[in-house]
């Protein structure tokens, strides 16, 4: 039995767009990123799994409860912390650990002080006198207390700073390491890669990729980045597997962004080309031996390219997308 | 349930406390300073012919051109001072939860706790009904000690306080329960005070205008207020069984809808 699953889930918020169709499957012990700009029906999603909001359509399950039925019991072991954290204005940590205590039946102090500790926070300090950041520690702090089953995650490092973004990750990779399952939904790539297991990408309300990171990885495109030796034009017929973002004599039909250009050296525009590489590097290998390049340098795969790819363009879904 | 009371008793203490003395000097003061105003009333329905149909309105019934003890009591039982702060509280307390939760974006970390929604509204029904015995005991106390000051012929006997304490106890009721069903509905806190606030002034607009006016009359049953007649409990001595059975059974319906709407609908704080 998964920890978590969703089948076909689907809501909308009158005319506007919630999430439609979406299908994930979390297993026991595993850190789950749920990736997506804001907007694309992220936090609607983990609303639905904890209770708060209906689903019109399809079935979200934790521990093998539905999630709207058995909201309650679901929650004894869930920990979670919402995306836009608000906490009432006199509530102070130590409040809250003893609230949560009465709630769960058991003394979280003990575990709330240590944690408290890790991430400095004063206990006794009320919530209107906190900064944005402290307020999310005290959110995170008060989630972690319960040493949750399933912790679930919206956008939690906002607010932090960097070394309290690590503070936090080394807390959650102790969690997985006691078996504890994570989800873990954020709209920025570099945490979810350095963290995850296996991702999940929704756009517009629906899932548009959803695979372990190291198939993503292996997917992901790479750019290419060719040096023309002196007085080489450009080639005429490139190979099917690049897609050529930008090449010099060529007014119209460059596809590079600013920041890819940013990315070439200096001053070196009319001798370069830069390309972008799916699937296996062989046949681009063998067609490049052929030319008389100055110098040909192939990226590591980026899955900061392919999340770039789902998101941009307009607003829905790219067509033949990972469901 | 034990965390959920200590998280309204931690939210709503002091504000109680207030109301509580705010109850208490009130109802003293009234009841001290009341019988003393309304001697020479005769004199204020000369001036100013509009205050007689007010009073009538408030008290349920014509006080002719004096006002007799037991009415001068019975005005202290309507007064808009002693209505205004018990409505408040009501309002402030009622419209917490869940439209004020929502509206502060706290309803997220109060639902995804593990109770279960009928668990966080019999709670606040909990402190909302000790919340009310307290502030009604605090008027009430208020104007017990009062009173021992006051001419033993103006004293409203304690069995008559006692009855009217009950029927404005329903009002209490009625009134909250509207106030827990608008809120149950809401997102937005300001709008659920807002019809409320809306319904009583309606209330009393109806049972002023019903002194004058036939159609505001034959709708007047409408009104909140109609069912709330101090004046004519502390005349007849009895205790006003149905008008307290029409607002308990207001205040069981809409308590029930707002737990029921509260119970299946959606929460969005985004």
């Amino acid at each position: 039995m998964s920890m978590l699953e969703t089948s076909g889930l689907t809501m909308s918020y009158g005319s506007r767009r919630g999430i439609q169709d979406v299908s994930l499957q979390i297993e026991s012990g595993e850190i789950f990123g749920f990736l997506g700009p804001n907007g694309a029906g992220k936090s609607t999603t983990i609303r639905i799994l904890m209770g708060l909001l209906r689903a019109s359509a399809g079935h979200a399950h934790i521990f093998g409860l539905d999630c709207w039925e058995k909201g309650s019991v679901i929650r004894r072991d869930t920990g979670y912390v919402a995306g836009d954290v608000r906490l009432y204005p006199w509530l102070t940590l130590n409040r809250g650990l003893k609230i949560l205590s009465q709630i769960h039946g058991r003394s979280l102090q003990s575990e709330g002080r240590q944690l408290a500790a890790r991430f400095r926070l004063e206990p006794d300090l009320q919530v209107r006198q906190m900064s944005r950041g402290n307020r999310q520690k005290v959110a995170l702090v008060l989630a972690l207390a319960i040493r949750p089953q399933l912790l679930i995650l919206d956008e939690p490092t906002s607010g932090l700073d960097p070394l309290m973004q690590d503070t936090l990750m080394v807390c959650l990779r102790e969690l997985a390491a006691e078996g504890r399952t994570i989800l873990f939904s954020s709209h920025t790539l570099s945490e979810v890669e350095s963290l995850c297991d296996r991702i999940a990408m929704i756009r517009a309300g629906r899932i548009v990729e959803y695979d372990s990171l190291i198939s993503l990885k292996a997917k992901a495109p790479r750019r290419i980045q060719i040096q023309l030796s002196p007085g080489q034009m450009a080639p005429a017929d490139w190979p099917a597997s690049v897609r050529v973002l930008w090449q010099p004599q060529h007014t119209t039909g460059q596809q590079a962004t600013q920041q890819d250009l940013l990315s070439l050296p200096p001053g070196q525009l009319s001798q370069t080309c830069l390309l972008e590489l799916r699937g296996s590097s062989g046949e681009f290998l063998s067609w490049a031996a052929g030319q008389r390049f100055a110098d040909v340098s192939i990226g590591a795969p980026s899955l900061d390219i392919l999340f770039r790819s789902c998101y941009a363009g307009d607003d829905e879904p790219r067509s033949g997308a990972v469901t | 349930m034990r965390g959920l009371l200590s998280k309204i008793v931690a939210e709503v203490l002091w504000p109680v406390l207030w109301f509580c003395l705010g109850l208490f000097v009130i109802m003293g003061l009234l009841t001290a300073l009341l019988p003393k105003v309304l001697g020479n009333i005769h004199e204020v329905f000369d001036n100013m012919p509009m205050v007689k149909p007010l009073i009538t309105a408030l008290l349920g019934v014509d006080p002719g051109n004096q006002i007799s003890s037991q009415l001068s009591q019975a005005f202290l039982w309507t007064h808009p001072t002693l209505l205004t702060l018990l409505w408040a509280h009501e309002l402030m307390y009622c419209s917490r939860m869940p439209a004020g939760e929502i509206d502060r974006g706290t309803a997220d970390f109060l639902l995804c706790q593990p109770v279960t929604r009928l668990q966080i509204f019999l709670a606040e029904s909990i402190g909302w009904l000790v919340s009310g015995a307290v502030i009604l005991g605090c008027g009430c106390a208020g104007h017990l000690i009062a009173s021992a000051f006051v001419h033993p012929e103006m004293r409203l006997p304690l069995r008559s306080a006692l009855l009217v304490l009950g029927n404005l106890a329903a009002v209490y009721l009625a009134v909250g329960g509207m106030a827990f069903l608008l809120s149950a509905c809401s997102d937005r806190r300001g709008r659920a005070v807002g019809i409320v606030f809306a319904v009583l002034l309606l209330s009393f607009l109806l049972n002023f205008l019903a002194q004058f006016q036939e159609w505001a009359k034959s709708i007047s049953w409408l009104s909140i207020m109609e069912y709330y007649r101090p004046a004519i409990v502390i005349q007849s001595g009895q205790f006003p069984w149905s008008d307290v059975l029409n607002l308990l059974g207001l205040a069981a319906i809409t308590w029930t809808i707002a737990l029921l709407v509260f119970h299946r609908r959606s929460i969005c704080t985004v």
